[in-house]
């Protein structure tokens, strides 16, 4: 935990970006965490290819929170065939926690969640 | 009670820095030296396989495992050793009734009583069972001091209730259910009372007879001894009439080209190599429990119980569920922060050596009905003090001021 007590990790967690719901998302999906049930909706909005706007909600904990918050502002902009490239270790690098196996797991919901998203796409 | 901590070496151990304060001990318990020693000696000296061969080590192995067999019968009062099964655990011990004894027993339309504290494991099985049998489930509800109050069940009984299967402790509420009550209601009316124990057997005296009910299931790892074996007690004139739960070798009386006999019981629910270790391990357990004494063991946790719940209740914004009274719980505690997520509060926990378990504890019906989020778990067994329980509480406000 020591990681998430630097400022910015925990600005996020307090202030994530990108939190709440949209009105008409193309696609929403909610995933669970197995290990504890705890549930990460993801909403997108697509056009022409390209996510314009990303929103995340749930009752979640810290890890899960900056890592939906960090991956929504990581996909925002970018193309279908982009985000679909992107690795869960791609993310894990990205929220850089050094989290250990069980929190993974967390930080892990919303990234399962984008991908069953994007599965039909 | 007497100072056991220096029975138990995990105690020693450091966790980021700090000595370890193991606080998760509905999930299990740490062993003392002589559970280890025993299982260790078991394989130096007497490894063998059990009720096959006539060569001296055989034998040997054969006397640990029934020796093991009588010190737990003994510790549950139950009538003889043969109405001892051992199985890998609870779930198995419960799994084991729901698939043999309920198809037996039940029929289409029959109910079977369940209550809404219970563990994952005291849920599905009786579901499955129920699927395949056309049978329902239908469930106890606790009051608000999470207790379940014979009232209650007499509101759920009817002439359909064939099977009661409720758990003697909550392992999320701490809540003591009142089981021998229960039985009695229960059997005037011919119900079976099936019981799991496993997170009552640690904590308190346990006698099958007198509590009066039919099954009683339990874990040996939560009570200080090894991981992969439990109990499944039943009376005996159940037990004769039971279909094997596995076929296999060291079951059976005789077996021809075409059909098989059983051996007698307990043998017959024992096919295979049995986990005899395991077995020798949870007799050492016993013998250790019994040693210090379950009246001992009891009125330390209640001192736990009622000093921790003093103490969180001065925490801003905590909320803390099951009874109220602290000798109406086992030695465990849960609670929640509205705001605040469990696995959080563990996290920090974690940062001072602290061990709690967070989450749903496999009891995801009760915290969706109680319509509450996750929660933080504190559990304390005999090796456990309030010196430990004051780094935790200062802990808990710690992570407060750091997360709200």
């Amino acid at each position: 935990m020591h990681d998430i007590k630097r400022d910015e990790i925990m600005d996020l967690y307090k202030n994530p970006h990108n939190k709440g719901s949209m009105n008409k998302p193309t696609i929403s999906v909610s995933k669970k965490n197995p290990m504890c049930g705890d549930e990460v909706n993801l909403q997108l909005k697509i056009d022409n290819g390209i996510i314009t706007d990303a929103k995340f909600d749930g009752n979640a904990c810290s890890v899960s929170i900056i890592s939906s918050s960090v991956l929504t502002d990581y996909i925002i902009g970018k193309s279908i065939n982009e985000v679909k490239k992107i690795k869960k270790n791609d993310l894990l690098k990205l929220i850089d926690m050094n989290l250990s196996t069980s929190r993974i797991s967390c930080a892990s919901v919303v990234f399962s969640a984008l991908q069953n998203a994007l599965e039909d796409l | 009670m007497k100072d056991v901590r220096k029975d138990f070496p995990i105690l020693n151990r450091t966790v980021n820095g700090s000595p370890l304060i193991y606080l998760d001990n509905a999930a299990t318990s740490q062993k003392p030296k002589e559970v280890v020693d025993k299982i260790v000696e078991y394989y130096y000296k007497y490894n063998s396989n059990v009720h096959r061969g006539i060569h001296t080590l055989s034998e040997e192995s054969t006397e640990m495992y029934e020796g093991a067999r009588k010190l737990i019968s003994d510790f549950i009062g139950a009538d003889n050793p043969r109405e001892i099964l051992f199985t890998k655990g609870t779930t198995e011990s419960l799994n084991r009734i729901a698939e043999r004894w309920v198809p037996a027993n039940l029929k289409r339309g029959d109910v079977i009583l369940l209550s809404d504290l219970e563990h994952h494991s005291n849920i599905i099985p009786w579901q499955k069972a129920a699927e395949r049998i056309g049978a329902e489930i239908n469930y106890i509800n606790t009051d608000d001091n999470g207790e379940i109050t014979i009232e209650e069940v007499k509101k759920m009984i009817s002439d359909k209730v064939k099977l009661i299967s409720i758990s003697h402790a909550s392992n999320v509420l701490g809540t003591i259910v009142p089981i021998k009550e229960i039985c009695k209601l229960a059997h005037d009316k011919g119900i079976y009372v099936c019981v799991d124990g496993a997170q009552a057997a640690p904590h308190l005296k346990i006698n099958v007879q007198s509590l009066g009910c039919d099954f009683y299931a339990f874990s040996s790892h939560k009570m200080l001894g090894p991981m992969g074996v439990g109990v499944l007690w039943a009376k005996e004139k159940i037990l004769k009439e039971l279909e094997p739960y596995e076929y296999g070798g060291g079951m059976i009386d005789e077996v021809s080209f075409k059909n098989a006999a059983w051996a007698e019981i307990p043998i017959r629910f024992e096919a295979g190599t049995p986990n005899v270790s395991g077995a020798v391990g949870l007799g050492a357990a016993v013998t250790y429990l019994s040693n210090i004494g379950m009246d001992n063991i009891r009125n330390h946790e209640i001192e736990l119980s009622k000093y921790l719940l003093e103490g969180l209740k001065e925490i801003k914004g905590i909320n803390i569920i099951g009874p109220r009274e602290a000798d109406k719980r086992t030695g465990l505690i849960s609670f929640y922060f509205l705001n605040i997520h469990s696995h959080d509060i563990a996290s920090v926990l974690n940062t001072l050596g602290i061990a709690v378990r967070s989450g749903y504890h496999c009891a995801m019906p009760l915290h969706n009905k109680l319509n509450i989020p996750s929660t933080v778990r504190v559990s304390y067994y005999i090796y456990n003090t309030k010196e430990e329980l004051n780094t935790l509480l200062n802990g808990i406000k710690k992570a407060v001021d750091f997360l709200s």
